[in-house]
């Protein structure tokens, strides 16, 4: 084996590629980006990024199970009307009841949806297609205009220095360390946790072979609920950023987000047919969806061509990274006929 | 032979059988009928009926746009028609101008935006094998924004001309001409979907890919022809929105998209694919826009008709979609 | 000691019975093979026996105790274990992933991957050394594949295996160590139960076989007692019927050649097909199932848009690259899965019968609905299809019927070539009557040339004027005239030369 090979080798194998063209945006975006370096911006950057990637992550742990959730921006945008709709200003101890509440919403949304999907077998992009109605019609039932109310710790999720009676390192810690990168952090960690149990392994067998997982006995429906449960706990996270950022809730404002987190799914190596891709890979894949966007923001394109590009972009990565896999199956199927 | 047996074969069961989704569909109709005007006292006027049956008009065409995607399988949908009619109804606007003089130009316009749409939607769904909701999905974006390009910092001139008023918003003494329109399209749906070769192998297509394609059946054209006339006839109803509102304005057509699926599936039409009575989804449209003024009579406004049409899409796909393991 | 007996095993599939009277006994520490020709009852039988399918009637005692399963999981359970050919492994898991599935080793909460790799690692070693438990499942080679479904089984520490076909797949090398792991665990004490195409790998590992036909098992041969003889077992697989020589009457069609193809490569599944169709004659395709009669239609009829291949029409040179071409070259493929491939369920007798005239150019954009409906009633007259009009849907007819539907598709088109994929596979003598009797008339009329692949022998033998045996991909031998019989198809079938004692 020589150096050639082992190359070759690197650059055929996706994930490769994919930590490339991470760098390589990365690089872009800091060039066309002034004070990039500047703590100011990083700060900026990663709250900027964050939603997007807990979205991602918790769309790429229903893909990989079988499923696909056209609901997270409508889910999202819920819970944000039932913590600022819990939660009254002034009286921290609503914060708990918010937290509380809106963690039995996300099992709620994660059970239906997991329910159609897994015991219904109804195709998944039709059921969550339904239920990301229903998530509509409560928020907007809950919040007919953005607005409610935030407690003050509830900062804790954005910026520790907004919280007046924080004590000072603390604040100076959330200068440095944003809370929506502990989010994250916290995101990933929880994966880790799972993955390491046997709903993460058999997320990937049903994923993969939801026939063959079933003969082995494994209960599917089960496993793809708990999936979408999983997803809800993400969407949760990204809710809470959302409230402590606006400190208000809105009815509206996940729907652009729910298309952006499939596709940076799929950039990050996400098979939509399931059972393939990791999660920290789809977390890449939204860093570089976010940074592709920066870039075209940057690059001085008028305001008005930002949705189009959007959607362009989406097509592309999703064509983009389907084109691929295909190539790279359709050689594999060849060399196994042999 | 058994009673059951002489039942099975007489005729009024096999009636019933095979149309079995359209009588539940109208059964459903009168049901919320009744139930409308226990809850309202006004909510049988004639008036009221002719509105929504106006309404119901537009739901029930944006559904045939449905109808021919989902009939030709593959998980087919569309979810581009809303702004492909709003994008349709902005240019146009500005050609017509509220003039009759370029009627025909718009519709030319017209025709060509949707099958430039449709192609796309049809290409990376049949031959690059991308999932249509998504793909649609998408679509819908990259057309709103090109809606954002074009609007960018100005208002969205133009007025349609005074032919399409009259077919979209007017009425005929009481019925709103929208209606013969749809009269009028009905029968032509259902000879080109029953009795042409076209809608055989749309069917076949949906039905069973593998028995079409050993056919000789060219699967991916006949998909992707689907989503090129899902597409046209979406623009051309651009042109009849904008008629009947007046002006084009950035939302015109979104509030269609899922009233139009929904009114599919409560009409019957399979979403594997391969199945699907027009005259379904016409009663299935009457039959949301039925559960809309019942939503709104009861002040539920639009969080109500939101989460009424999740739930009801939700019901039906559990009634008609679901699919339990066999143990 | 009896790990298994099962008595008077009765098993049907709609109306075809597929078990009459089947018995099987299992000891510990033996093996004991299931031979039998297609459609004879093996597999059907191994399928009862670890809970896939349920007996009609009769008993399974299982060490002592009758027992029922109504599922693989409780056969599993109670100590079953089995391999079948249809692979049930997850290609984006890992070997060792694959192998503990549903049975993962813990700690806590938590997997212990450590332990399972390190399980995973000693078992494959004694099948396969020099396989990395840590590749995944979609990089392997059908062979290794096989091998991680044998592995998997044995994982579950079975007191009674079952291995269905395991060979099908395997190399030599990998046939000889799955033969050594085998003697080590009926060492054990393990009782196995195995079957195989291949006839000299049942005589060489297994201690007693059971031969199956129709339906019944017809004879135990215990070779610990007596002598292997290939012939006597050939025998008992085709039983007394294959002695009768059938006087058929010749067709004459002449030597003209209609159809010569050269060279047809696909992949794994078709290599080197060479043969010649001559006009006016039914060309059998037979062999045991799974070596490739059903591709090799599906290639003839343009399925496969990455065939290889060198054809002739008539002399003409065509390309068989998309069914559209092998139509229009009236070259009709009747498809062997009625349901996945060949008829439109929801869709009614007429849209059925009709549907491939759509494909051709000529037709109008308005389908000639007198002229047609007219025409589907001549194929509902000439088939003698049961339904009670033209649009009743095309799933309310019995198999049979629904079998006619589908050779009646192309009833109407002038037919150089029909290729008829098992055309009576499930379907009830008067239909499967019916259907060959009109075959057999347009090939006398009109000199249309058949080939046909029937997975029971005996449509073969009544019908084929010359029969192609297919194994592993290949064409192996032409049988002609009085050769068509039972036992020189079984015999050719399994690769074993009648009349030397091997």
């Amino acid at each position: 084996m020589n150096n050639n090979s082992v190359l070759k080798r690197l650059v055929s194998n996706p994930d490769f590629s994919r930590l490339l063209i991470l760098i390589l945006m990365f690089t872009l975006t800091a060039v066309l980006q002034r004070n990039f370096f500047a703590m100011k911006s990083i700060v900026r950057n990663i709250n900027s990024f964050t939603p997007l990637i807990l979205l991602t992550m918790g769309q790429a742990v229903v893909i990989l199970s079988g499923g696909l959730d056209l609901s997270v921006g409508t889910a999202l945008s819920l819970m944000t009307c039932v913590l600022t709709s819990v939660m009254k200003e002034g009286v921290p101890i609503t914060g708990f009841f918010a937290l509380a509440v809106a963690f039995a919403v996300a099992m709620a949304i994660g059970a239906v949806n997991g329910f159609g999907i897994g015991y219904l077998r109804i195709p998944p992009v039709i059921v969550t297609f339904a239920t990301s109605f229903i998530w509509l019609g409560i928020a907007l039932f809950l919040r007919p205009t953005p607005g409610g109310e935030t407690v003050d710790w509830f900062q804790a999720f954005y910026k520790i220095r907004n919280i007046e009676t924080a004590p000072a390192f603390l604040k100076a810690f959330g200068e440095i360390i944003p809370p929506a990168l502990i989010l994250v952090l916290l995101g990933c960690v929880l994966w880790w946790v799972i993955s390491r149990t046997k709903t993460g392994r058999y997320i990937y067998a049903v994923g993969s072979n939801s026939q063959s997982a079933y003969e082995t006995g494994i209960n599917t429906a089960w496993v793809q609920m708990r999936a979408c449960m999983i997803n809800s706990v993400f969407i949760l996270l990204a809710a809470l950023f959302f409230v402590g950022q606006n400190r208000s809730g809105d009815a509206r404002m996940g729907d652009p987000l729910t298309l952006k987190a499939i596709a940076a799914a799929v950039v990050g190596g996400i098979a939509l047919t399931g059972g393939r891709g990791s999660v920290y890979f789809a977390l890449i894949g939204a860093l570089i969806f976010s940074f592709v966007s920066k870039i075209i923001f940057f690059a001085n394109i008028p305001n008005a061509f930002q949705t189009l590009f959007g959607g362009v972009i989406v097509i592309v990565a999703i064509a983009g990274s389907q084109v691929y896999t295909l190539s790279s199956r359709r050689a594999m199927e060849e060399s196994k006929l042999t | 032979m058994s009673v059951v047996g002489s039942f099975r074969d007489s005729t009024a069961y096999k009636v019933v059988d095979r149309y079995k989704k359209l009588i539940i569909a109208f059964l459903l109709i009168g049901f919320l009928f009744v139930l409308g005007e226990i809850v309202v006292e006004t909510f049988l006027t004639v008036g009221q009926i002719l509105l929504t049956i106006k309404l119901a008009s537009f739901i029930a065409l944006f559904g045939l746009c449905q109808m021919v995607v989902i009939a030709s399988g593959g998980s087919g949908l569309d979810l581009s028609v809303g702004y492909t009619a709003t994008i349709t109804a902005v240019f146009t606007a500005a050609i017509m101008d509220g003039q009759n003089a370029n009627l025909w130009m718009a519709i030319l316009v017209a025709i060509g935006l949707g099958i430039a749409i449709g192609l796309m939607n049809g290409v990376l769904t049949a031959y690059f094998k991308l999932p249509p909701l998504v793909v649609t999905l998408a679509m819908a974006n990259i057309l709103q924004g090109v809606i954002n390009v074009y609007t960018a910092g100005k208002n969205i001139t133009g007025r349609p001309s005074p032919v399409l008023q009259i077919i979209a918003a007017k009425s005929s003494g009481m019925f709103p001409n929208i209606l013969f329109i749809l009269l009028i399209i009905t029968p032509i749906v259902m000879i080109i979907m029953y009795k042409t070769k076209w809608g055989l192998k749309l069917f076949g297509s949906g039905s069973n890919e593998t028995a079409a394609y050993l056919s000789g059946v060219n699967v991916k054209m006949v998909r992707c022809t689907a989503f090129i006339i899902s597409g046209t006839l979406a623009s051309l109803l651009g042109l009849l929105l904008l008629g009947n509102m007046g002006i084009a304005f950035k939302d015109m057509g979104s509030n269609y998209v899922m009233p139009s699926i929904a009114a599919a599936v409560v009409g019957g039409v399979s979403l594997t694919g391969g199945d699907g009575n027009y005259l379904g989804v016409i009663l299935g449209a009457i039959f949301l826009q039925t559960l809309t003024n019942l939503l709104v009579a009861l002040g539920w406004g639009d969080a109500g008709k939101w989460t009424g049409f999740g739930i009801v899409l939700f019901v039906l796909l559990i009634l008609y979609v679901s699919n339990r393991r066999k143990r | 000691m009896t790990v298994l007996e099962a008595t008077g095993i009765r098993k049907h599939f709609g109306g075809v019975v597929a078990l009459s009277n089947a018995n099987l006994t299992c000891r510990q520490g033996r093996i004991t093979g299931l031979l039998g020709a297609n459609g004879s009852g093996k597999s059907t039988m191994s399928k009862i026996i670890t809970g896939v399918y349920s007996a009609d009637a009769g008993e399974i005692k299982y060490n002592g105790n009758p027992v029922r399963y109504r599922s693989p999981n409780e056969a599993r359970t109670a100590g079953v274990a089995m391999v079948f050919q249809n692979l049930s492994l997850v290609a984006d898991l890992t070997v060792w992933q694959n192998i503990v599935l549903g049975a993962e080793p813990k700690l806590g909460l938590f997997l212990n991957n450590r332990a399972a790799m390190t399980l995973c690692r000693e078992i494959v070693d004694q099948l396969l050394p020099g396989l990395d438990v840590r590749k995944m499942v979609h990089e392997l080679n059908p062979g290794e594949m096989q091998i991680v479904e044998i592995a998997k089984a044995l994982s579950e520490d079975p007191k009674l295996l079952i291995l269905d076909e395991p060979t099908a797949a395997l190399e030599q090398a990998q046939v000889k160590s799955l033969f050594d792991t085998m003697r080590a665990l009926v060492d054990k004490g393990v009782a196995i139960v195995f079957t195989s195409h291949r006839l000299w790998e049942v005589m060489e590992i297994c201690d007693d076989v059971v031969i199956f036909r129709n339906g019944a098992n017809v004879a135990n041969v215990d070779f610990t007692k007596d002598v292997k003889d290939p012939e006597k077992i050939v025998n008992y697989i085709t039983g007394e019927a294959g002695k009768a020589r059938i006087e058929k009457t010749r067709r004459t069609g002449g030597d003209e050649i209609v159809l010569r193809v050269n060279n047809l490569n696909h992949g794994r599944f078709l290599k080197n097909i060479d043969f010649e169709l001559k006009r006016g004659e039914i060309l059998g395709i037979g062999g045991l199932a799974g070596q490739g009669q059903h591709e090799l239609m599906l290639a003839l009829a343009g399925n496969y848009p990455g065939v290889s291949c060198d054809v002739e029409l008539n002399g003409e040179k065509i390309r068989l690259n998309r069914p559209a071409n092998a139509i229009r070259n009236s070259i009709l493929l009747v498809p062997g899965d009625r349901q996945l491939e060949g008829l439109f369920l929801g869709h009614s007798v007429f849209t059925n019968i009709i549907f491939p005239k759509l494909g051709l150019r000529a037709q109008p954009l308005f389908t000639p609905e007198k002229k047609y409906r007219q025409e589907t009633q001549e194929v509902i007259d000439a088939l003698a299809i049961v339904t009670y009009n033209l649009d009743m849907p095309v799933n309310s007819l019995s198999g049979g019927n629904q079998q006619k539907v589908v050779v009646g598709k192309w009833l109407s088109f002038d037919t150089n070539v029909l290729l008829l994929a098992d055309p009576a596979k499930g379907v009830d003598v008067g239909a499967k009557r019916d259907l060959y009797e009109y075959i057999v008339s347009q090939v006398k009329e009109n000199k249309m040339s058949v080939i046909l692949y029937a997975s029971d022998s005996e449509e073969l033998i009544e019908h084929c004027d010359r029969l192609m045996i297919m194994y592993e991909g290949q064409i192996v031998a032409i049988l002609e005239g009085d050769d068509i019989n039972d036992d020189t198809i079984v015999a050719t079938s399994m690769r074993v030369e009648i009349g030397s004692g091997k």
